[in-house]
C-alpha cells in the first residue's frame, strides 16, 4: 500500500509537470502544425537563466518570473524569426511537397535545439549543476505519520494547478483565447473574420514557452541541470501529447497525468532502468490502437 | 599533407558515414518520410554483426550481410508502424526510439554486455591481401573493407532513385491522394522504403561498429541528428550532397579545432564551438536554402545556363 502510494503521489507531481510539457507542444501544434523539438531546448536554457539569477544574489522568485518572461520572449523569436520565415516561403519546391512541409518545421526546430545547447554550453560550462527549490523536499507529516509526498511534490501540483487554471480561463473566458481556438480550428474562417491569425499563432508559441519554461523549473530540482538534462521531458511530453490526442488541450493535460502515472508505477514496481523501454512501448500501443488520441478527432486528409 | 593512418581511418569513417546519411538521403530525401532514429537502426547493425561474430564465431563478411538482413526486418516491423504515421508523429516516435534501442542493451546486460559493450574490430588483414600488396596498417585495411560497401551502397542508391520505385516514392512523397489515385500503394510504398533505408543504415552500424566497440556510447541520439543534419545540409535529394553533407560533419570540427588553436579561446567555447557552427548552418540551410548546398549548386547551373541564350 505504502509503494502504492508513493507511487500515485510521484505520478501527479510528474504527470503535472508532462502535463505542461505536452500543452506546450499541442499549443504550437494546433496554432502552427509545427512539432517543436526544440522546446525543451527553450526550456533548459531560461532555467539556467534563473539558476544564473540566484547565483548572483537574486531571490528565487525574481530569477523565476524572469525565467518565465524568458520563455515567452523565446517562444516568440522561434515563429518570429524563423517558423515564419519558414512557412511563408511558399514558392519553394521541398515546400510544395506534402510530406516536406511538416518535415523542414521539424529540422529547422531541431537546429534551435542545436544552437540552443551548444550556447547554453558555452555560457555557463555544460557542466550538471544543481537547481534550487522554494520548498523542501521533505515528506509531509501530518500528526506523527508520514505522508507518501514530499513537500516538493505538493509545491509542483499547486504551481501547475494555478498554471492550468489560468490556462483554462484564457482559453474559456478572454476574446483572445476564443480566437487561438477559432483559428486552430479554421485559420481562414478565422482570418475573414477580422482576426490576425499571425498574432494569434505567435501568442501560441508564447504561451508554449512559457509553459514549458515553467516545466524546466519545476523539474530540474529533482533531474539537476544540463544542456542534456531535460531532453527525456520533451519525449515523455511528445508521448502524453500523442497520448491525449496532439489536437486537444484538455486531452494533452490528461495524457500528461496518464503518462506519469505509467512511468510513475513502472518505476516503483519495476526497475527505472525499464523506463525508456516503456515510454517506447506505451507510445506504440497508443498509436496503434488510438492513434486520435483519447480526446483527438479523426484527421481527415485535405488535398 | 601526407595521407598518413589518421587520414586513412576518418576517411574510412565518412566511408561509413556516407552509408548512413544516405539512407537518410533515401527515406526522406526520396520517401518524404523523416527519420530521428536512424542511429538506433544503426545499432540494430552493429549488435546483431558483434553477437554472430562473438557468440557464433562466424566471419566478419558473412555479419555484415546478416547484419543487413536483421536492420532490414526491424526495419519492416518499424516501417509497418511508420506507415499509419505521418510527419510529426514519425519523427516523435523515430525519436523516442532513438532514446530507448540503446537502453535496451544496458537493460538485457547478460546478453548485450551493458554499457561495457562488445568488443569487435575488423581484424588483421588477410594473408592473400599482404602476399599481393605487402604489408598494411590497420587504418588501411578497415578503409578497404568499408570503401566497397560504401561504393555498394552509392550504386544502389543510385540505381534506386531512378527506377520505377525511385519514381514511385516520389509521387507518393509529393502527394499521397494524386498518388494514390494514380495506382499506387501508399501503404507498401512507405514500408519498402523504410525497408531499404534501414538496411543501409544497419550495414553502416555494423561498419562503424567495428571500428572495434558496439555499445550504446557508440550509437547516441545525437548520431541520428547528425546525420539527418549532414543530409539537409547536403541536400536532401541529392546523392552528392549526402557525400558532401557527409565531409561537412566529419571535417568540419577538425577544421575548426585547426583553426582556434591558435587564438586563446577557453576550452568550453571550444569545446561547444563545433556544434554551434553545425547547428547555425543547418538553420541557415533550412531557412535560406531547403535543397541544401546540391539545390544550390543546381540554382547557380541553371542561371549560368539561362545567361548564355
Amino acid at each position: 500500500m505504502d509503494s502504492f502510494l508513493s507511487a500515485f503521489f510521484s505520478g501527479t507531481a510528474q504527470g503535472a509537470i508532462y502535463a505542461l510539457v505536452s500543452l506546450g507542444l499541442v499549443l504550437v501544434w494546433r496554432g502552427a502544425g509545427v512539432v517543436n523539438f526544440a522546446q525543451m531546448g527553450q526550456a533548459m536554457f531560461t532555467t539556467y537563466i534563473a539558476s544564473q539569477l540566484i547565483q548572483n544574489n537574486y531571490s528565487y522568485w525574481s530569477a523565476f518570473v524572469i525565467a518565465l518572461v524568458s520563455g515567452a520572449i523565446l517562444g516568440a523569436i522561434v515563429d518570429l524569426g524563423l517558423m515564419r520565415p519558414l512557412m511563408s516561403r511558399k514558392n519553394s519546391q521541398l515546400l510544395n511537397s506534402q510530406s516536406m512541409r511538416t518535415t523542414i518545421p521539424v529540422i529547422a526546430s531541431l537546429g534551435i535545439l542545436g544552437v540552443l545547447k551548444a550556447l547554453a554550453g558555452i555560457l555557463w560550462e555544460g557542466e550538471e549543476r544543481g537547481f534550487p527549490s522554494p520548498v523542501p523536499a521533505n515528506a509531509v507529516t501530518i500528526g506523527s505519520t508520514n505522508l507518501a509526498i514530499t513537500s516538493f511534490d505538493l509545491f509542483v501540483i499547486g504551481v501547475v494547478f494555478l498554471a492550468l487554471v489560468l490556462t483554462t480561463i484564457f482559453f474559456t473566458k478572454t476574446g483572445m483565447g476564443l480566437a487561438m481556438r477559432a483559428s486552430a480550428l479554421n485559420p481562414e474562417v478565422t482570418r475573414l473574420s477580422g482576426i490576425r491569425v499571425g498574432s494569434v499563432r505567435t501568442l501560441g508559441w508564447v504561451i508554449s514557452g512559457t509553459a514549458s519554461s515553467l516545466a524546466g523549473l519545476l523539474v530540474t530540482p529533482k533531474t539537476n541541470l544540463s544542456p542534456n538534462t531535460l531532453d527525456l521531458l520533451l519525449i515523455i511530453g511528445f508521448t502524453a501529447a500523442v497520448v491525449g490526442g496532439l489536437t486537444s488541450l484538455t486531452g494533452s493535460v490528461l495524457g500528461g497525468f496518464i503518462v506519469g502515472y505509467v512511468i510513475a508505477f513502472v518505476n516503483v514496481y519495476s526497475a527505472p532502468e525499464n523506463v525508456f523501454i516503456a515510454i517506447l512501448v506505451f507510445l506504440l500501443l497508443a498509436l496503434f490502437f488510438r492513434p486520435q488520441g483519447i480526446l483527438g478527432s479523426k484527421e481527415v486528409r485535405r488535398v | 599533407m601526407q595521407f598518413g593512418p589518421y587520414n586513412q581511418s576518418q576517411l574510412a569513417n565518412i566511408a561509413t558515414l556516407l552509408i548512413a546519411v544516405l539512407s537518410i538521403t533515401l527515406l526522406t530525401g526520396a520517401s518524404g518520410q523523416i527519420s530521428l532514429g536512424q542511429g538506433a537502426i544503426m545499432a540494430v547493425g552493429g549488435y546483431s554483426s558483434a553477437l554472430f561474430v562473438t557468440r557464433l564465431g562466424i566471419s566478419m563478411w558473412l555479419a555484415f550481410v546478416l547484419a543487413i538482413v536483421a536492420s532490414a526486418l526491424f526495419g519492416l516491423i518499424l516501417g509497418l508502424a511508420a506507415a499509419r504515421l505521418s510527419g510529426p508523429y514519425l519523427a516523435g516516435t523515430t525519436l523516442v526510439m532513438a532514446l530507448a534501442i540503446p537502453s535496451i542493451a544496458v537493460r538485457f546486460e547478460s546478453f548485450f554486455s551493458g554499457d561495457i559493450g562488445l568488443s569487435v574490430d575488423y581484424g588483421y588483414p588477410p594473408n592473400w591481401l599482404t602476399n599481393l600488396i605487402g604489408e598494411i596498417s590497420i587504418e588501411e585495411w578497415s578503409l578497404y573493407v568499408v570503401l566497397p560497401f560504401a561504393a555498394l551502397a552509392l550504386f544502389a542508391v543510385l540505381n534506386l532513385s531512378n527506377s520505377r520505385s525511385g519514381r514511385t516514392w516520389r509521387a507518393v512523397r509529393d502527394n499521397e491522394v494524386s498518388a494514390a489515385l494514380a495506382g499506387i500503394n501508399i501503404a507498401r510504398t512507405k514500408v519498402i522504403a523504410f525497408v531499404c533505408a534501414s538496411a543501409l543504415a544497419g550495414l553502416a552500424g555494423a561498419l562503424y561498429g567495428f571500428r572495434g566497440l558496439v555499445a550504446p556510447s557508440v550509437y547516441p541520439t545525437d548520431l541520428s541528428l547528425t546525420l539527418l543534419t549532414a543530409a539537409v545540409i547536403g541536400g536532401l535529394r541529392s546523392i552528392g550532397g549526402a557525400i558532401f553533407g557527409t565531409f561537412v560533419i566529419v571535417f568540419l570540427p577538425d577544421l575548426i579545432e585547426r583553426l582556434t588553436k591558435n587564438l586563446a579561446i577557453p576550452e568550453t567555447i571550444s569545446n561547444y564551438l563545433p556544434a554551434l557552427i553545425i547547428g547555425v548552418l543547418l538553420l541557415l540551410t533550412v531557412i535560406l536554402n531547403p535543397k541544401g548546398s546540391a539545390g544550390a549548386l543546381e540554382h547557380i547551373r541553371h542561371h549560368r545556363k539561362q545567361g548564355r541564350h
